[in-house]
Parts: C-alpha cells; sequence; structure tokens
C-alpha cells in the first residue's frame, strides 16, 4: 500500500465513523465531546508539522488557538461580523502572529526558542486577563452568537459537519506539505541546516512556512471553538494547555500522519475517565505524562510503525553497484548551462579573520572552466575556511569572490546553491532519518516550478514534477551505484556509500561549480579510485570541481592545478608537477630536517 | 521619592529570588545543557518542607537543614531518571516533558497533602519591617539578594578552586572528552542538579517567612527564572544574578509607573526582545561552530 | 522516519482502536423525564482555591447525610456527586453537560468561581437543570442583563448586596470619610468593581482610589503607596488569603493601616499567616463557627468535624460557604418534598414555595419569582466577622465591634 492509498483509506474510515457516531444518535454532550476533539485535532496536526518535519518546538500553541478564538469571539460579538468574515480574521491574525514566532528562529533555536513562545504565550495570557475592555478580562466574552453561512444557522447538528469538515481538509493538507518538496525541505533543514542552505534552501523561509502553517490551522481550531462555545475565556489558552497539546503530538507519534489524531483522543478520553478521580485529576496527568515519555517515547502510532518496520525489513542485504555508472544520463542529469565565459571563480586578496585569528590571508586565484583545482595545504592552513568562503558559508573580511564574472563575496549559501555552487562537507551532513531517494530529492527541491498552491491541491503539474524528479532521483543514485538502498535512511548506510550519497545529492542541484571538502577521507584505495574516475567523468561534462585533498597520489593524479596553503596564505600554485617540487611546498608538510624526501614523492606518482 | 526607593528595595528582594533559581539553571544547564524545567516547583517544595517540619516540632534551622538535603537529593533523582534517558541527542527536547510532568506531580502532590493554603513561618527578621526615606523592607527580604551574591561568589570559588569544580567545567565545555580525561560525567551531572536544587530550596526558605508558602508559589517564578538566565547568557554566574535582579527591579518600576497588569506582559516581552537582539544572551559567549 | 514505504498493518490497526475508543463514549443517551436523586456540583477541587471545593462539601454532604438518616426525600436516599472543573469555564460547561444529560441529576450545585457560573447560564437553560449556588457571588449569575434567568438560584450573597454593607461598615470606621479599594484582578473582584461604586455613589460618596493586584503577586506596595498618597483610610477589599497576606504584609512594609472591610474571599486562615498584621480586619459573611452557637449548629458542627477529621470550629476555613451549602440542602430538600416527584420543572417551581429555618436565617419565603430574589439570603441576614487573636469570628465577640 503506497502512501496514497493508506491515506485514502483513513479519509474513507474516518468518515465512516463519523456517520456511524452520528446515527447512533448520541447525547448533546457526546457530540459537544467528539466536536471539542476535532477541533484540539486540528491545532496538533498543525502542530506536528512544526514539530516533527520542521523540528520546531513550540510552547505556545495554546495562545495562538487563543489568538484565533479571541480575534474571532470579538468580531463576532462587538463588530457583529458574520461567520465566516469572523473566522477569516480571526486566522489572519493568528497567522500573522505564527510568522512573528518564525522571525526569532534566524538568530536561536532549541530550547531559546521555546523560551520565547513560552514567553509570547505568558505574555497573549496576561493581555488577556488585563485588556477588560476588549478581552473581557477574566470573565472573557459571552453570549457570542450563533454562526450563519449562507443564511443557514449553524446549530449543534449542522455544526457537527462543519468542524468535520474542516478537519478533513486540516488532515488532508498535513498529508500533501509532508510527500511534498515542503515537507521534505522542513526536515532537511531540522536534521541538517547547512546542508540544507547548501542545497538552496531558503531555511528562514521555509520555517516561517511551518510556522505559518502551523498558526492558520491553529487559528482556524480557535474560530471553530469560539461559535462551538458561544463564549471565550481565558483559562482555555494557558501554558498548561500548551504542554497538552505538545503531549497529544508526541503522545500520537511525532511526525507521523495519524499521530495526532490518536494522541488527541487518547488523551481527551484520558480526562474525561480522569473527571472520576476529582482531585487527583491533575496529579493523574502529571505521572501520565511521565509515564508516556518512558514507555513510549516515539508515540503510539511512532512505536507501532517500528515494530511493523522490524517486521517488513527487507530480508537478503542490499548491493551497492559499481560507480560511476557510465549508462547513467549524466547530460540530463546536469541539465543544460551556459558554459564559462573566462573563469570559472576568480578570488582576488581574500582574507578572513576571526577575532585575532587570521583564518585565510589576501588569497588570490584563478580557476578554469571544466577543470579539476586542488586545494591542498598542512592542517589548519585555512582550506576548508575557503571553501566556507566560496560557498557562502563565511563572510569574508576584505577581498572579492568572482563567479561567472559576478561578484558573490557575503551572498548566503542558498543563493549561491541557485547559482549553481554546490557542495560536499568535511563531516558528511546527510539528512540521516531521511532515506538515500529524499536526499537526492530535496537537492532537486529548487528546480521545481509548481507553487504551494499546486503542491497543496495535487494539481497536474506538480504531478508531472513529483513523477519526474523522483525519475531522476532513481538515476543519480543510479549514478553512484546506490539505487539498492533507496529507501534505506541515509545514517544507516555504510562510511563510504554515505559519501557517495552526498555527491548525488549536491549533483542533484545541477552544478556548474562542485566543491569538494576532503571527499576521499575514510574511502578504501578500491572506493578512491572509483571517486577519480567520478570527478573525471564530471569534469568531462563540464562541471568544475575544487577538490580540498590530503591525498596526495589522488591530488596529483587528478588535478589540473594545484593550490597550496600555508596559515592561510598561498604558498604555490600551479601544475600538479610542478607544485610537488616547490621548496616552500616541502617545507610546509615535512619541515627543513635536511631530510630529502623528494624522491619518494615523485616516485609515487610515477614522475 | 519614597517610592522609587520602595520599588528598589521590593524589586531587590524579588530579584534575588530569581537571580538565586536562576542560578540554579546555570548550574544544571552547563553540566548537561539540559535543565529541570519545573525547578521553580523545587524552590517551592524546600518552603513547604521546611513549613510542615516546623510545624511538627522541628526547630527552624533543623527543618531548614533537612529540606534542602532533601531537595538536592530529590534534584539529584531528577537528573538521573528524568534527565539523563532523555538528553541523549545534541537536540533532544524530551527532558523538557519529563520534568514538566514532574513539576505536575509535585505541585498537585502537595496541593492534596498540604492544602492550597498557607502556612505561617515565624522568624525574627520577618517581624519589624525596616523603614527608611519613605520605603520599607523586612530584613528577612534583604537576605535574599545577599544569597544571591554568596552563592554566585561561592559558585565560582568552586569552580575555580576546587577539583569537583574544575571538573564540572570541563563536563561543560566538551562532556565526551571530560569523560576521556577520566572525569565521572553521570556522577558531575547528578551533583550539579543536587546544587540547584538546593540553592533554590534555599531561596524558597528564606521567603517563605514574608510570603506564605503555598503549593503553587514556584511555577510562574520557575518559568521567569528560566527566562533571565537565558536572557543572561547561561554560561556566567555574575551574569545570571546580575540580570535576575535587574529583573526583580523592573518588574517593581513597571508596576509602580505603568500598571501591575502589565507586569508580566511587558516583563516577557522585554525578555523576548533581548534574546532577539542578543542571540546568545547578554554575556553568552558566540560560538562559532565549525562547518 | 520512512516516508515513502508501506505499513498496511499499522493503520488499520489505529483506525480501529480510535473507533472503539470513541464508541465507547457513546452510550446509550439518558432518558431526560425522571431525574436521579443526585445532587452534583462542577467545583474546584484541585488548584489554588481547592479549599472551596472542599468547604461545599462539608456542608452540603453533612445535611445530606441528616436527611438520608430520617428516611430521604420521597422515598429514595440522596447522593452527592463531586466533579472538578478545576476553575475552568470551559469545564464548568462540559460537567454540566455530563451532571444534566449524563447523570440526570434533580440539580447542580455551583462553585466559587463567578465566570464558571456565567458560562453555563445557557446550557442550564437549555437541559432545564435547576441550579443552587454556594458561593459565587457575582450579582449577573442570577440577574441576567439580557433573556430571564429561570433555572439559577442561589444561598449565598449577591455582590449587589454586598457591596453597601461593605461600604457601610467602612464609613463608620473611617475618619477622614475617604474610603478606596483594593481589589483582585479576576472575575470576581472586576465584577464587583461597578458594584461597589454603585454602593458608593448611593451614599453620595465617591471612591478615592481603586487598585488592582494578580494572583500570585507578592507585593502590592506600589498601588498601596498610591491608596495611600490618596488619603484613604478605610478600604474595600476583595481578595483571596494569599494575596491578602501579601497585602497585609506590603501596608506592614510601609507603615499604612487604613481599616479593611473585606468581602468573603479570605479565610480562617489569614489568621495563622498574617498573624498579628490581620487583627481588626473586617470580613463579610453569612455565618462564623467560632463562638457561641446555637444547639442545632453546635450538633451539625460535631458531625462535620468527625466525618471531616477536623479539631476546633477555626479549622473551618470558609464558615459562610459552609453554612450556605448545610442550608441550601435542606432548602432542596423542602423543596422536592414540595413538588413531590424527582422532576426538574417541579423542583423548580417548588423553591418559591419553601419556607425553612435554617443556622444562617429564617427563609421565609427562600425565593420568589423577581430575579433579584432568586437569592435566599437577603442583607438583613448578613453577618460582619473579623480577626482576633487569629481566628476568625462574629464582631459581636470581639473587641473590635463600635459602641452603640
Amino acid at each position: 500500500m503506497t502512501p496514497r492509498r493508506q491515506f485514502l483509506a483513513v479519509l474513507v474510515l474516518g468518515l465512516g465513523f463519523l456517520t456511524v457516531f452520528r446515527l447512533l444518535e448520541p447525547t448533546n454532550y457526546q457530540i459537544g465531546l467528539l466536536m471539542r476533539c476535532m477541533i484540539l485535532m486540528i491545532v496538533t496536526i498543525g502542530l506536528n508539522i512544526l514539530i516533527g518535519h520542521a523540528g520546531l518546538v513550540s510552547l505556545g500553541q495554546a495562545a495562538l488557538y487563543g489568538v484565533g478564538s479571541y480575534v474571532a469571539a470579538w468580531l463576532a460579538l462587538k463588530a457583529a461580523l458574520p461567520f465566516l468574515a469572523a473566522m477569516g480574521a480571526g486566522i489572519l491574525a493568528t497567522a500573522f502572529f505564527g510568522a512573528a514566532l518564525a522571525y526569532p528562529t534566524v538568530r536561536v533555536r532549541g530550547v531559546y526558542l521555546a523560551v520565547i513562545t513560552i514567553a509570547f504565550g505568558l505574555v497573549f495570557e496576561n493581555i488577556l486577563v488585563e485588556w477588560l475592555s476588549v478581552t473581557g478580562g477574566t470573565q472573557g466574552l459571552i453570549g457570542i452568537p450563533r454562526g450563519r453561512v449562507f443564511g443557514v444557522l449553524l446549530t449543534r447538528p449542522i455544526y457537527f459537519w462543519v468542524v468535520s469538515g474542516c478537519l478533513i481538509m486540516a488532515f488532508i493538507v498535513q498529508y500533501t506539505i509532508i510527500h511534498s518538496r515542503y515537507g521534505r525541505a522542513m526536515r532537511a533543514t531540522a536534521q541538517s541546516e547547512n546542508a540544507a542552505r547548501a542545497l538552496g534552501i531558503n531555511v528562514t523561509n521555509i520555517r516561517i512556512l511551518a510556522f505559518v502553517i502551523s498558526a492558520i490551522l491553529a487559528g482556524l481550531a480557535g474560530g471553530l471553538y469560539t461559535f462551538l462555545n458561544l463564549f471565550v475565556n481565558y483559562e482555555t489558552f494557558t501554558f498548561l494547555h500548551s504542554v497538552g497539546f505538545l503531549l497529544m503530538v508526541i503522545l500520537g507519534g511525532t511526525g507521523t500522519l495519524l499521530g495526532p489524531v490518536v494522541g488527541t483522543s487518547a488523551l481527551t478520553y484520558v480526562v474525561e475517565v480522569l473527571q472520576n478521580v476529582r482531585e487527583w485529576q491533575v496529579f493523574a496527568y502529571g505521572l501520565l505524562l511521565a509515564l508516556i515519555m518512558f514507555v513510549m517515547p516515539r508515540g503510539v502510532v511512532g512505536s507501532l510503525e517500528d515494530a511493523v518496520r522490524r517486521f517488513w525489513t527487507r530480508r537478503g542485504g542490499r548491493e551497492s553497484r559499481a560507480w560511476p555508472n557510465r549508462g547513467a544520463p549524466l547530460p540530463d542529469l546536469l541539465g543544460a548551462r551556459p558554459s564559462f565565459e573566462g573563469p570559472a571563480l576568480e578570488i582576488r586578496g581574500l582574507t578572513l579573520r576571526f577575532g585575532g585569528l587570521t583564518a585565510v590571508n589576501a588569497v588570490s586565484l584563478c580557476v578554469e572552466p571544466g577543470t579539476v583545482h586542488a586545494l591542498i595545504g598542512p592542517n589548519g592552513a585555512g582550506k576548508s575556511s575557503l571553501l566556507n568562503l566560496i560557498s557562502g558559508f563565511y563572510v569574508p573580511t576584505e577581498g572579492e569572490i568572482i563567479f561567472d564574472a559576478k561578484g558573490i563575496a557575503g551572498l548566503p549559501s542558498h543563493v549561491l546553491a541557485r547559482r549553481g555552487i554546490a557542495r560536499t562537507f568535511q563531516n558528511t551532513e546527510l539528512f540521516g532519518q531521511m532515506t538515500a531517494l529524499e536526499n537526492v530529492l530535496v537537492g532537486l527541491h529548487q528546480h521545481y516550478r509548481s507553487t504551494l498552491v499546486e503542491t497543496l491541491f495535487r494539481l497536474p503539474r506538480w504531478v508531472r514534477e513529483e513523477r519526474r524528479f523522483l525519475a531522476q532521483a532513481t538515476q543519480l543514485l543510479d549514478f553512484v551505484g546506490l539505487s539498492d538502498y533507496a529507501d534505506e535512511e541515509a545514517r544507516n548506510l555504510p562510511f563510504g556509500h554515505q559519501r557517495r550519497l552526498e555527491i548525488a545529492r549536491a549533483l542533484a542541484l545541477r552544478p556548474r561549480l562542485l566543491l569538494l571538502d576532503e571527499p576521499a577521507a575514510g574511502l578504501t584505495h578500491g572506493e578512491i579510485e572509483d571517486l577519480t574516475a567520478t570527478i573525471r567523468l564530471l569534469t568531462d561534462h563540464g562541471v568544475t570541481v575544487i577538490l580540498v585533498e590530503h591525498h596526495v597520489e589522488m591530488v596529483m593524479t587528478i588535478s589540473d592545478h594545484v593550490t597550496v596553503l600555508d596559515y592561510g596564505e598561498v604558498i604555490a600554485s600551479g601544475r600538479a608537477a610542478a607544485v610537488q617540487d616547490d621548496p616552500r611546498v616541502i617545507e610546509a608538510y615535512f619541515g627543513t630536517g635536511g631530510i630529502d624526501v623528494r624522491r619518494p614523492l615523485a616516485a609515487s606518482v610515477g614522475g | 521619592m519614597g517610592e522609587v526607593l520602595q520599588y528598589f528595595v521590593t524589586g531587590l528582594s524579588l530579584g534575588g529570588i530569581y537571580a538565586l533559581v536562576a542560578l540554579g539553571f546555570y548550574v544544571m544547564w552547563e553540566a548537561t545543557r539540559a535543565a529541570n524545567f519545573s525547578h521553580g516547583d523545587v524552590y517551592m517544595f524546600g518552603a513547604v518542607l521546611t513549613v510542615v517540619l516546623y510545624g511538627s516540632g522541628f526547630p527552624l534551622l533543623l527543618a531548614a537543614a533537612l529540606s534542602v538535603a532533601a531537595c538536592a537529593l530529590g534534584g539529584a533523582l531528577i537528573e538521573r531518571v528524568l534527565i539523563r534517558p532523555f538528553n541523549r541527542e545534541p537536540n533532544a527536547i524530551g527532558w523538557m516533558l519529563t520534568t514538566i510532568a514532574v513539576g505536575i506531580v509535585l505541585e498537585s502532590g502537595t496541593t492534596i497533602a498540604y492544602g492550597t493554603l498557607g502556612r505561617p513561618l515565624p522568624t525574627a527578621l520577618a517581624r519589624q519591617p525596616l523603614r527608611f526615606g519613605g520605603a520599607g523592607i523586612y530584613p528577612q527580604e534583604l537576605l535574599l539578594p545577599l544569597a544571591a551574591v554568596a552563592a554566585m561568589v561561592a559558585l565560582e570559588m568552586f569552580y575555580r578552586r576546587t577539583i569537583l569544580g574544575r571538573a564540572m567545567r570541563a563536563v561543560a565545555f566538551n562532556p565526551t572528552v571530560a569523560g576521556l580525561m577520566g572525569i565521572n560525567v553521570r556522577r558531575i551531572a547528578a551533583i550539579a542538579y543536587a546544587m540547584a536544587a538546593a540553592v533554590a530550596a534555599v531561596a524558597g526558605i528564606l521567603i517563605a517567612p514574608v510570603v506564605e508558602a503555598t503549593p503553587s508559589m514556584g511555577t510562574l517564578i520557575g518559568l521567569k527564572a528560566f527566562g533571565v538566565a537565558i536572557v543572561a547568557g547561561i554560561s556566567n554566574a555574575r551574569g545570571v544574578v546580575a540580570v535576575g535582579i535587574a529583573y526583580g527591579i523592573l518588574e517593581k518600576f513597571i508596576e509602580g509607573y505603568i500598571s501591575t497588569g502589565a507586569r508580566n506582559a511587558v516583563g516577557f516581552t522585554v525578555m523576548i526582545l533581548m534574546l532577539l537582539a542578543f542571540p546568545q544572551g547578554l554575556f553568552g559567549r558566540k560560538e562559532v561552530a565549525k562547518v | 522516519m520512512n516516508w515513502d514505504s508501506s505499513f498496511p498493518a499499522r493503520r488499520g490497526l489505529v483506525a480501529l482502536a480510535m473507533a472503539a475508543l470513541a464508541l465507547a463514549t457513546v452510550a446509550k443517551p439518558a432518558l431526560a423525564q425522571k431525574a436521579e436523586p443526585c445532587i452534583a456540583g462542577s467545583w474546584e477541587l484541585s488548584g489554588p482555591l481547592a479549599h472551596t471545593g472542599l468547604a461545599i462539601r462539608m456542608g452540603l454532604e453533612v445535611a445530606v447525610d441528616e436527611i438520608n438518616e430520617s428516611g430521604g426525600v420521597l422515598g429514595k436516599k440522596l447522593r452527592v456527586i463531586a466533579y472538578d472543573d478545576q476553575g475552568e469555564p470551559a469545564r464548568a460547561v462540559d460537567n454540566t453537560r455530563r451532571i444534566g444529560e449524563k447523570d440526570n441529576c434533580i440539580i447542580m450545585i455551583g462553585g466559587a468561581r463567578t465566570p464558571n457560573a456565567l458560562a453555563i447560564r445557557p446550557v442550564l437553560s437549555e437541559i432545564g437543570l435547576p441550579w443552587m449556588g454556594v458561593i459565587s457571588a457575582g450579582t449577573r449569575v442570577v440577574e441576567w442583563e439580557t433573556g430571564t434567568n429561570e433555572w439559577m438560584f442561589r444561598t449565598s450573597m449577591k455582590d449587589r448586596w454586598v457591596a453597601p454593607f461593605l461600604i457601610e461598615y467602612a464609613l463608620k470606621r473611617s475618619k477622614s470619610g475617604k474610603i478606596g479599594m483594593m481589589y483582585e484582578a479576576t472575575g470576581w473582584g472586576q465584577g464587583a468593581v461597578p458594584d461597589v461604586e454603585a454602593a458608593a455613589k448611593a451614599r453620595k460618596i465617591r471612591l478615592v482610589g481603586k487598585e488592582t493586584f494578580n494572583l500570585a503577586d507578592q507585593d502590592m506596595s506600589a498601588q498601596l503607596i498610591r491608596l495611600r498618597d490618596s488619603g484613604a483610610d478605610a478600604l474595600i477589599f476583595y481578595s483571596v488569603d494569599r494575596e491578602a497576606n501579601a497585602v497585609l504584609k506590603s501596608m506592614d512594609r510601609i507603615g499604612y493601616k487604613p481599616v479593611i472591610v473585606s468581602a468573603w474571599g479570605i479565610t480562617g486562615q489569614l489568621g495563622q499567616t498574617a498573624g498579628p498584621l490581620a487583627e481588626g480586619v473586617l470580613v463579610a459573611g453569612t455565618f462564623a463557627w467560632t463562638g457561641d452557637l446555637s444547639p442545632r449548629a453546635t450538633k451539625v458542627w460535631e458531625r462535620i468535624k468527625t466525618k471531616f477529621k477536623l479539631s476546633t470550629p477555626g479549622d473551618l476555613l470558609l464558615p459562610s460557604a459552609t453554612a450556605n451549602s448545610y442550608d441550601a440542602g435542606y432548602i432542596i430538600a423542602e423543596a422536592l418534598k414540595i413538588a413531590g416527584d424527582y422532576d426538574r420543572t417541579k423542583l423548580r417551581d417548588a423553591f418559591f414555595k419553601v419556607r425553612y429555618e435554617g443556622i444562617i436565617a429564617k427563609y421565609d419565603p427562600a425565593f420568589e419569582k423577581s430575579m433579584e430574589r432568586h437569592d435566599a439570603i437577603i442583607p438583613s441576614h448578613y453577618k460582619m466577622l473579623t480577626y482576633h487573636k487569629g481566628l476568625l469570628m462574629t464582631l459581636e465577640q470581639t473587641p473590635y465591634a463600635l459602641k452603640k
């Protein structure tokens, strides 16, 4: 069963359940209970996207829920706005605050972000209590008129279907977002922000998107709540309720599709049952929270998934194929790119200073298109720093970097990635919990032309693109011989395979300039030969490569041009043979010791 | 003039509480990159337990000492059971929820066992207020900022002069390498949490004679102290204490010149703005990570 | 997390589980014709006002025990059900539906919080469930500003009547005639402000200052400085214990000692925690269990003492609430007898015919048709209590009573 069929099956089952429920003639109390449960599910679906996919912990979701609720309530009560307008305004207001909350993620993460969301929630609570004239203070707003849509009064039985409809919509949105490049980009950003940037993803924007989606859902739920209860009170939107939402997401299974539904209904049911223990209610609630964390940290659905996965793992091992696979359609995969006029990359007087340390000192070099330009030097020479400068991870203190006749110094990495600069990292920065295929798909992220709307509604252009890029990703995996590993999580791959995957992913960007940061480190002799062949194949197809390496053999074999750095300065630059005889280079590597080591070096390179 | 002085001295006492509880967060965070989210409830429990023991006939100092010891033990236990298993990955957040859970259990359990109403804890320093320049304060309350500064000095000396302290700093810097040097990282973490809990308990005990010990006294204080620690940069004791005391004074001035209702809204907004302006905290070290 | 592989078994399992869970809550709908002999309440049993729930239970349960011992009502024994709403209006609404539809009780008892009582107004009308308040004193609870109150009754104080009561005592004891107000920022405190202002206006004075404070505040010096500077030497006070203690301590700090006339949020415990600072603070109430009691009240106290394991009458921290719920229990029983059946509408109509002598007052009749008189306890029944030597007692029993 593909994810799509599962999703449709759940939808059908859900609708069936709701219909059966109504046919059993429940009391108003029970209908109300289920409606409230469904409204909470809408909030937790949004929170699930935020936490489970974008990796952002919000402990202020109840406040967003409250914004939607109070705005709709106030507009309906004081401004006599009709149902749809009030709800719409509530959603807009919440979306605004969601975006505002996303902004801090530019600078803070993890616990710091959690503190900001908590503070936001407490500020909101305080405003609700104090701003008597608008919010009704501790009494809240009562006597909200029942909603009316196109003249139909939304009494309880009809409203039930309104709420159900909204929940189904939210569920669909969750699915379409998760299984799309936006969902992949969110997960990528959460797992390795640097790699995501290097693949052209605007990390801030994707986080804002996640926050705004979760906020819109919370705002929708808030409005629905207002017109269900017909009164709003600050006690519903406290910090403890934000904790409750978090608990529902975790109990269900963070990041799973059905998790929010299961978690919310389980917790609502549990709270109902706990009513019977009266004053021990809150105590039992806390114990339950602790118990869930111990016994089922992956949540109900998450644990079930794990169990099923263990049952369904592939019998028999996976096999990797030889690489590079010369049968792969490299020209298609690399796309048609204009050729460079003049040098691909030019660096003039580039300097990088961290406080008192000068990592890169007035470096100048010139990289011709279609060549392999190696950067070598002892440890700490500034090679990786130089790569980071070129790929936009560091901002230079002085100097220029010119790529394709345009200055790029100081531009952020995701912009450079879109211009065609791809890179790999010294410590492989794969998206560990995503499959090999998904990793490569992230590389294809910014080739998509379909918009968010087309993605959400699965319009034809999106379907075509997704299908095409899925095929391309498979071909890229094939190119590096990893097609057998397509559905294996990247963190489970053996080290050499991880390196291959990182290259495949970088190639998905259709780079004109490829920066490789010590790609041979940790590879076996055979793997290094394959790597060399791959690099050569790439340059044959017009890709320019800058290679940082310690394997002197490999460097000398494959490079067209070698630049040697020491203490952040260029001490030699030229053809491989010339550089290796340069006395300054020898001194930098081996020091002056009087031992003549030139001969072994020349011998190993076959000179 | 009298009012400015009044806001200042009551702010000093309130800030002392924030500083002491925030110091606890600092110690816990440095040792484990995590903290007891419900540290405020430890502050509460220290006060409540002392009141209960005193009410059953224990002499005041003994009740306080037993209370501090119990809280220290509790802190170490929390680290072992609720933090360690949930803090394995670098960005783990499980510890947030487990410690929130223990806070809920502690507060509601105390409510059931102790009741919701406060009980007295009479001390000599809380009987007559000191009045000067139109302002007044109980001497008991001045103990708090004094205790905060004393704790800060003691902590710095501990970190610098004792082997255990240096070991703790090593763990804060790089637990893996510290472990390789033979430092028992787990024991350090437990000790750090015990220290933090003890300091919070002391804060609760010091203020209980003035403010009744009730089960709900800790939650908001804990959240604010956490915010204070984060805004200060949670990486040096002096900054934490300074920001804690400053925040207490800020709150009082907001109450005095804007309105009492605005206190939380304005205070937390200031916190958010500070964090946005100084993402590493006011006194934090900017870490340049190797890419 | 693997997004593109298939787990067919999981989906069905989980969907089934969810369905089972929810269907389990769909029991047979209760028939609403005949009601059960249960008196149910949505009270605050946990959280900062948990002592209010307990105080209600003490009076109500003893009343029900006594009634059951003499044979119950209409041949059936009454039972008391308590639900915890944690002070949240949304939960109170839930519990109302539970009580009215699921448990199908004959009557619901209210709790301490006025916002909760206000939130359930439409639900009570919708279900047709009688409600008896025993603490929440907000005027709007029974005197609705829109629509008619048909189902809500109260055996407790009413803020609109408490306010003039407090103002009168304040005026008698103020030397300068300047009266201020200190109130908590909750539904109760904020809701009382218009009542107090109206009462002041009726006596041709204005409040010279109004200051508010939040729950959990530890120091109110800012507010008190402003009140002191406005010249107020008597304060109308709306607060509960913890904050009241902080207020008294703040007053001590700045050396400000006005007369305090408080509405009844503060309990006997304040005498213990504030100690000498509470001396002479006046508290409005309906009843005091300390001092000399009538023979009947003494018997009731003995039962409460045994059942809830108390030692002295000072342990009854909310004396008025306990007395209110005791009398309420008997009023309900009397009304049931007049109604002749466990029928909610008949019970509601019978309330207007109840004449009964309780421990607080002689109710003659308990209720009248006007919304204003859905309150059984009228101002002439109100009493003023004060703290003396750490205990809350009636004014007459202390040195603080004014000489005539």
